[in-house]
């Protein structure tokens, strides 16, 4: 079966959350507390955690969920996109297709349509976690798609075999992935016109 | 991997159908429409084995928790509300398809054991039919586009569940949490952390190939489990007497019960499994994939609906509570607490 997701278990790593306890510190811990077969959530900062945890006279989890992914999220995107915000705030981006705004998007972490993804694509893309492998997509894809997702997806994929083979210095048969990378590259390029 | 190490597996693929908005901003006819075409693809010829369609309107409460306590239907579609919502489950149960949840269409797996494989093998034939009719929203640098955007990819979320009691009793289970995260898996409780029973499932970025991901939790969850058993011999090193104290307590417990809640009842089987894996406690062997089986046969809803027939229309009432405690003492009515100097750790 599956476990139910505890509150908090937001995918949005736009929003902010500071300690439930202290309301200072940024919380980047979920604390479930059972005590006498109560279920308490409670999002903490980790000094905060520490010690309502050893206070607790039950069982005590301290659950990493995405609180700590948020915080992490917003520390990295606050270095590296700062401008994302302000930019934000001077017209107010929504989906023609769907009416999603881009505020709710950030509030809730949902999208309404496929379009969304184009749409919002400069947002979405702040919430990949840096250094992440793989960026792109690598796994299954439609078997009823258009020719060019199944030329683009086999990219993907000996691009990061290309990668990896460089890495470990087997320039040889990289030398044949670059090859028939550069085939692929012509066909999708035909294909697209 | 070691046997036992996956006490339960759990497996779902989210897809969406193009053309056609996400269920929560999409209009009621149109989800409608969606919920018919996709019960018109499942009524077709082209399954190995028959899906049974479900009127949800027509369900009760417990026929409802009984699927959800089988792992038929996530607790998040259970509690979700909207228009043309539908619900199937594939021939004896060895998978299921929420339509209209989160996303247009998920399919669903759940098996007793480290099964994630043979659930990812079972839900991609079930996801390549139901492709024949519908189109899904793709995109070749996103992969499969879901209304939860950090979730777009392979649209697969894989479920390891776990029982971590010493883990947890020690208060260790935090740091294998924080690591978990930082490897892109993220840990849950599933019946609110009663026993040490948790779920890790993949939640960070989803672009890897669905196989890479498997592997990456089935291995995770070895050395999560190896951890738990080296802190279970550690409580038997360091402090026996306690140790003994608790698994005996538990026994003793399970042995005289006459009314017991579904969490005490899996606090005690846990309790009991450690002792019998540590050897304190006489009888065959509990493996953590028996342990949880008996924790599963022991949800209200499945007492009413296999012990009592289904009678009962609610899931709160002292009868539930007996029949477990009924029958919790017949199996372990021949189990004791092995004498100290026979203990084999």
């Amino acid at each position: 079966m599956f476990a139910e997701e505890p509150p908090g278990w937001s995918f949005d790593l736009g929003s902010s959350v500071t300690c439930e306890r202290c309301g200072e510190e940024p919380a980047s811990v979920h604390l479930l507390r059972v005590v006498d077969g109560a279920v308490a959530h409670t999002h903490l900062c980790p000094g905060c955690a520490e010690g309502m945890a050893e206070e607790t006279e039950g069982l005590a989890l301290v659950l990493a969920v995405p609180s700590v992914l948020r915080h992490l999220a917003r520390a990295s995107s606050a270095e590296e996109t700062p401008t994302a915000e302000p930019a934000a705030e001077h017209m107010e981006d929504f989906c023609e297709t769907c009416g999603t705004t881009l505020s709710d998007l950030k509030e809730s972490g949902l999208v309404g349509c496929a379009d969304c993804y184009e749409r919002f694509a400069d947002y979405l893309d702040t919430l990949r976690v840096p250094g992440a492998e793989p960026v792109e997509h690598l796994g299954k894809i439609p078997h009823r798609g258009p020719e060019t997702d199944n030329l683009r997806h086999e990219m993907l994929r000996l691009q990061r075999m290309l990668r990896e083979l460089v890495a470990c210095e087997r320039f040889e048969e990289a030398a044949g992935v670059r090859d028939r990378l550069t085939e692929l590259g012509q066909r999708l390029e035909q294909e697209t016109g | 991997m070691k046997p036992g190490a996956v006490t339960a597996s759990a497996l779902g693929l989210s897809r969406n159908e193009s053309g056609r908005r996400f269920p929560h901003v999409e209009d009621g006819a149109v989800l409608e429409d969606l919920r018919a075409e996709v019960l018109d693809v499942l009524a077709g010829g082209q399954w190995d084995e028959r899906w049974h369609v479900y009127d949800l309107e027509a369900l009760s409460e417990v026929e409802v928790d009984h699927l959800v306590e089988r792992g038929l239907m996530t607790p998040a579609f259970l509690d979700g509300e909207g228009e043309g919502r539908g619900f199937a489950v594939y021939g004896e149960g060895q998978a299921s398809l929420e339509i209209n949840g989160s996303d247009h269409v998920r399919v669903l797996g759940f098996r007793n054991g480290d099964q994630l494989e043979s659930l990812w093998s079972l839900l991609n034939l079930l996801d390549d039919r139901l492709e024949t009719v519908l189109s899904y929203a793709f995109d070749a640098r996103w992969g499969y586009l879901l209304a939860r955007a950090r979730q777009a990819g392979s649209g697969m979320r894989a479920y390891a569940t776990l029982l971590l009691p010493a883990l947890m009793l020690t208060g260790r289970l935090a740091g294998v949490a924080v690591e978990l995260v930082n490897q892109g898996l993220g840990m849950s409780p599933l019946w609110n952390g009663a026993g040490g029973v948790v779920q890790v499932s993949n939640i960070g970025p989803q672009g890897k190939p669905e196989a890479e991901t498997l592997k990456q939790v089935s291995e995770v969850c070895a050395g999560i489990v190896e951890k738990e058993r080296s802190v279970r011999k550690m409580l038997v090193r360091e402090s026996l007497l306690q140790t003994r104290d608790q698994v005996g307590r538990a026994l003793g417990v399970a042995q005289q019960a006459w009314s017991m809640s579904f969490l005490e009842a899996v606090n005690l089987i846990s309790a009991i499994q450690a002792g019998r894996e540590l050897g304190l406690v006489e009888g065959s062997g509990l493996s953590s994939e028996s342990a949880f089986s008996l924790m599963t046969r022991l949800q209200p809803a499945h007492i009413v609906v296999d012990y009592m027939d289904g009678k009962i229309g609610c899931l709160e009432s002292p009868e539930i509570d007996e029949k477990r405690a009924r029958m919790m003492r017949e199996i372990f009515a021949d189990s004791g607490l092995r004498p100290q100097e026979k203990r084999d750790v």
